[in-house]
């Protein structure tokens, strides 16, 4: 079954791999370029970056956004950084350390070769951001500054105050918006992909709804690029914006994506801890916090005392008692996890579900002014939100869903098991393996989007025969009908339930059974709980207002079902993966509270087909992985 | 969170509008036991979940980060953009800024640029088009040197990033009694002017930023600062004087013409 | 060129510019009549120089005129478009920390009764009364006289007290926006240009107030 999977990794040393790569992939000559159309999903960094440097090439590319404006994608919400190996602070950074660290903040479950890839355009990245305006932090004597990050030993993180997502977001949105300018570009906002078009095998299109007019529109192309980001929000309460999805993704597992690795899910350890029942989002704060903020449980079980009137003697800094090494800086699976067994033993601060952060240490060290120069928009957006002063006592932190490391299974030239479709960005499996490093999502979603498309998709191209499709094609005219009577059954159902309140029940499944913590019990039994709440949604949701015009709550109703697929399959995936490793802890798989992982069994990335109906069981599929350059070991920080 | 705060009620008045074409009124509508530790976005989730299960259509806001970063939400909460507290978007803005039993008047950004599509959600793609007139450096993938090359010094590097801060919201256009982009339009030019890789540009990306804001139908800016007070970022007036400094140049010096902006 | 001066923001410079001409025109005028506190003879004497000089007169006559005329007519086409670019109104007023003040609010009304102000002003005393009278043996206008018998009036008087506190924001604003306008501002400047702005209207406005309330308190009888 695996021959399903071809990673396509070019062969030669690691260091040579895409150099040698990019000479092997054929080019297209300019005047043929001006005749293919590209349809770009998503114009987050990946997507934006990859519209614009697609449409810099000749081709002919039409992007597409669920929003108002691109700028406003949820890539714009990341806080801390971005990674580059420019050894710029001489502190013995390079390429080859970025991978090293990369596979192993992965816990070994990412494609060697990718990941070396990503490292060497990273530099690229950060002359390209700077070029087209960026503001990125810098020094008196006018060079880049650096910061430290989870998970790594040297400072190779730039960053743009505590906003550098935004900045990068602004620069790849206003680099497409040059295109758009000169007409190479066509952007089309408030548009929600809602399936997939393969003729002959081939991705050739898309049908999309126009959430203002509500009307199903069809596209062809001859090429697609999914850029729409991760999954997080399966969990209802997470750090993603209200309008991530899987539903663009989750069309094409549909019609022959396979999805691979689902339960590689990212739980980042300094969020603003949960305040009731209708909070409808988790707030994130920048995990450079944990440079200068010490995180630390009382000692005392059930301790209700505030932070600050808690003596020094009856804290544990925990990370850094466990982990002397890396201290506070422990890449972000195991601080979560950490954290939840002390609020799970009963450390929690106040009683609750929350640890401290507490920068009184660095406050006393730097002074107050620094300490606001390098966090003042965090704190402050803390204070907003708690109506507490981090200044004058501790922060409560408390992890919650962030990142999604699974995703649409791409082979070496990001392209998936339909041909002709792309996956670039969150939405993508490939880069990240079981876990992720701070500061390392930005830098793949524009490594995809500016180098690797660019050069990947000409291939394609190149290589593939393509006849013109119509949009009055069949396949077009069957995906419309079908998304339509999928939207009338949503409205027609007019049951008792509001897609609130079953995202809701889903999400309380997925933290409760397939969160930090999963085991084999607890995923048997969310297994049948999503069954019957797929049943529950179908039979008894409540969808008010028509299929005409703006209606937000039909937007959220397909979204919402398709979430109820993705849950099932991501506890099906975690049920099946009997190890832990990054991301996914499985509770029979330990050594003292520590991942561990089985290498002979499960040294491979699961990626799972679709069978044609939600009632059928998926089939899962194996692309074995290899570590010649970081050797298999168990990873540790301490 | 810690401290269970004691829940308020409110009384909301709230702009309702079918599309662009209707005519639009204001509709009251009562929020009860709100706690003091909800966003006012979630205040209105509660009143949408009460809508939704009498088979009423929820009102419409446009939102999505909730982390005051995206741009995305906003409207005005008795006459203040975002509501009445400094430095804040509406989706962080909490219940604690209020008391029990206010009347809180909901309606959406008025300016002609921003015609209103249903409720409180209006269309902002005029910033879009002002954007796509100019605001960027025309440098195409894999042109570019070593980021280091570029040295720019830190006040310039800081300011630079204090206009490049703005989302996008329209607080700006919506606070304005002439519904002047100016603040907007001007954060974008001032970043761009500031930094050595914007100067190349930075007159053609005046006259046609400028005249693409004309063209969208915003007013005049008339100094008043109510831009600048609402601003959940903070942008500084003093964006708009460089605007205008900037225009002056760019007319003086004369760039040569060319069509659609900056080319490649 | 044409272009900037159409645009909104070439158009400010236009009411810069011509604010500014007045600007000079007020401040002289105010520093000149303080020659009313000094002695009758020195006021007529004054005024009568500058009526003799004919070529000044027109000059800077036309000068006044002309700025007046742009100033209104850019104010009032600008106030136009910007009524069309607001569109719909409010119900609700904002307040607090967002709330405009009650100056940058009524811009308009500031400037239609400035305009009425400057109107009945040139009708009472450019083209008033013409009394005579003769100092150091050379015949001229008794401006003096007029002026003595018009801010004994209590009604007068309090119309020009609010026509010049009007004025002095109108100057306020006036003088503090063309350094924005202008694009003189820089970050370091914005308190030391309010506080200039400021100083300056008051000046003036105290300068021309001194002038009726000293004629109405102290030479009342």
């Amino acid at each position: 079954m695996s021959n399903k999977l071809d990673s396509n990794i070019p062969s030669g040393d690691i260091g040579d791999k895409w150099t040698k790569h990019k000479f092997d992939m054929k080019l297209i000559n300019p005047a043929n370029k001006r005749k293919l159309t590209v349809i770009v999903i998503g114009t987050g960094l990946a997507g934006a970056s990859a519209a614009s440097s697609l449409g810099e090439l000749g081709y002919k590319v039409k992007a597409f956004c669920v929003h108002e404006s691109p700028r406003r994608a949820h890539s714009v919400a990341a806080q801390g950084g971005i990674n580059a190996a420019k050894n710029y602070q001489n502190d013995g950074d390079s390429v080859y350390r970025l991978f090293y660290d990369t596979v192993k903040g992965g816990d070994f479950r990412a494609r060697e070769a990718n990941v070396h890839r990503l490292a060497e355009v990273s530099v690229n990245i950060i002359d390209q951001a700077v070029a087209s305006g960026v503001p990125l932090a810098r020094e008196y004597g006018g060079l880049l500054s650096n910061r430290s990050f989870g998970g790594s030993q040297v400072s190779r993180t730039f960053y743009a105050r505590g906003q550098t997502g935004q900045q990068l977001l602004l620069g790849a949105y206003s680099s497409m918006m040059r295109q758009v300018d000169l007409g190479t570009v066509e952007l089309y906002t408030r548009r929600e992909m809602l399936d997939l078009v393969v003729i002959d095998g081939k991705a050739r299109g898309v049908i999309i709804r126009n959430l203002l007019t509500g009307e199903i529109e069809s596209h062809e192309a001859d090429a697609v690029v999914v850029a729409s980001g991760g999954y997080s929000n399966v969990f209802y309460l997470s750090t993603n914006a209200m309008a991530c999805a899987v539903t663009a993704a989750w069309k094409a597992h549909k019609k022959g994506a396979f999805f691979a690795n689902p339960c590689y899910t990212q739980i980042h350890p300094t969020c603003i801890p949960v305040h009731g029942e209708n909070q409808s989002k988790l707030t994130l704060m920048s995990e450079s916090l944990r440079n200068d903020g010490r995180i630390w449980a009382p000692l005392k079980k059930g301790d209700a005392r505030l932070g600050k009137d808690i003596p020094e003697a009856e804290r544990d800094y925990f990370l850094e008692r466990i982990y002397p090494s890396f201290g506070n800086l422990a890449p972000r699976d195991v601080a979560s996890r950490q954290a939840k067994y002390r609020v799970d033993e009963g450390h929690g601060a106040l009683g609750e579900k929350a640890v401290f952060l507490d920068f009184k240490d660095s406050i006393n060290r730097l002074g107050e002014d620094k300490v606001a120069e390098r966090y003042g928009n965090l704190f402050q957006m803390y204070d907003k939100i708690t109506g507490e002063n981090p200044y004058k006592q501790p922060m409560r932190i408390f992890p919650a869903p962030h990142y999604t490391m699974g995703g649409l299974w791409v082979d070496y030239n990001l392209q998936s098991t339909v041909p002709g479709l792309f996956v670039a960005g969150e939405a993508n499996f490939s880069d990240h393996g079981a876990n992720r490093l701070g500061a390392s999502a930005l830098m793949q979603g524009l490594a995809d989007g500016y180098f690797v498309l660019p050069y990947t998709i000409g291939n394609y191209f190149a290589n593939t025969k393509l006849g013109k499709v119509e949009t009055t094609n069949d396949a077009f005219k069957h995906a419309a009908n079908e998304t339509q009577t999928e939207l009338n059954k949503f409205l027609s159902v007019k049951g008792s339930r509001s897609v609130e309140s079953l995202h809701k029940e889903l999400g309380h499944i997925m933290w409760e059974k397939c969160g930090m913590a999963r085991d084999k019990a607890g995923l048997t039994e969310a297994i049948s709980k999503i069954q019957n709440l797929r049943k529950e949604f179908h039979s008894n949701v409540n969808v008010p207002g028509e299929g005409k015009g703006i209606n937000n709550e039909l937007e959220k109703a397909g979204r919402v079902a398709d979430f109820i697929e993705l849950g099932e399959l991501m506890c099906r995936d975690a049920l099946t993966r009997e190890e832990s490793c990054g991301g996914h802890f499985r509770s029979e798989y330990q050594v003292d509270g520590e991942a561990k992982r089985d290498d002979e069994k499960f040294c491979h990335a699961a990626a799972w087909e679709w069978n044609g109906s939600a009632d059928k069981t998926q089939t899962r599929h194996q692309e074995e992985l290899t570590f010649d350059n970081v050797h298999l070991a168990t990873r540790s920080y301490k | 969170m810690g401290i269970a705060k004691p829940t308020i009620n409110l009384k909301l008045k709230v702009w309702r509008q079918k599309d662009n074409n209707s005519k639009g009124g204001f509709k009251e509508y009562d929020a009860k036991n709100v706690s003091q530790d909800a966003s006012f976005l979630e205040m209105l989730d509660s009143v949408n979940e009460e809508l939704i299960n009498k088979n009423e259509e929820p009102i419409l806001f446009d939102h999505d980060c909730r982390e005051g970063i995206c741009g995305s939400c906003g409207f005005m909460i008795n006459g203040n953009a975002h509501g009445p507290q400094k430095s804040t978007t509406v989706c962080q803005l909490h219940m604690r800024a209020f008391k029990d039993g206010e009347t809180l008047v909901l309606e959406p950004w008025r300016a002609s640029a921003f015609p209103i599509l249903k409720d409180l959600v209006v269309d902002r793609s005029s910033f879009d088009r002002i954007i796509k007139s100019g605001g960027y450096i025309s440098v195409n993938t894999g042109n570019a040197r070593d980021a280091n090359n570029i040295l720019i010094p830190k006040p310039d590097a800081d300011e630079a990033m204090a206009s490049a801060t703005c989302i996008g919201c329209g607080a700006c256009v919506a606070s304005c009694k002439n519904a002047s982009a100016a603040l907007f339009t001007s954060a974008k030019i001032q970043h761009m002017a500031l930094l050595p890789q914007g100067k190349v540009e930075r007159a053609q990306r005046a006259l046609d930023m400028t005249a693409q804001m004309d063209a969208e139908g915003f007013g005049a800016c008339s100094t008043t600062g109510a831009c600048s007070a609402a601003c959940p970022k903070d942008i500084s007036l003093i964006n708009i004087a460089t605007m205008n400094r900037e225009l002056l140049k760019a007319t003086i010096a004369k760039p040569e013409e060319h069509v659609g902006g900056g080319d490649g | 060129m044409l272009d900037f001066l159409k645009s909104t923001v070439g158009r400010k410079y236009i009411m810069g510019i011509s604010g500014l001409v007045w600007m000079g025109f007020v401040l002289t005028h105010m520093a000149g009549n303080m020659l009313i506190l000094v002695s009758p003879d020195l006021y007529n004497a004054y005024g009568h120089a500058i009526v003799s000089n004919k070529l000044v007169l027109y000059g800077a006559e036309s000068v006044l005129v002309l700025a007046l005329i742009v100033h209104v007519t850019t104010a009032i086409s600008l106030t136009i478009e910007n009524r069309k670019a607001k569109g719909t109104r409010y119900a609700v007023n904002p307040n607090g920390d967002k709330g405009p003040t009650l100056a940058s609010q009524t811009m308009g009304l500031q400037g239609s009764l400035v305009l009425a102000f400057i109107i009945t002003h040139l009708a009472t005393f450019k083209y008033g009364k013409e009394y005579e009278t003769v100092v150091n043996g050379v015949p001229m206008r008794d401006l003096h006289r007029l002026v003595v018998e018009l801010f004994q009036q209590p009604g007068y008087v309090l119309w020009y007290v609010v026509a010049l506190i009007v004025l002095m924001f109108h100057l306020s604003h006036g003088a503090h926006s063309i350094f924005q306008s202008f694009g003189f501002l820089e970050r370091k400047m914005v308190k030391g240009v309010r506080k200039f702005a400021w100083a300056y209207a008051i000046i003036v406005a105290a300068g021309f107030l001194s002038q009726p309330l000293y004629v109405y308190l102290l030479k009342g009888n």
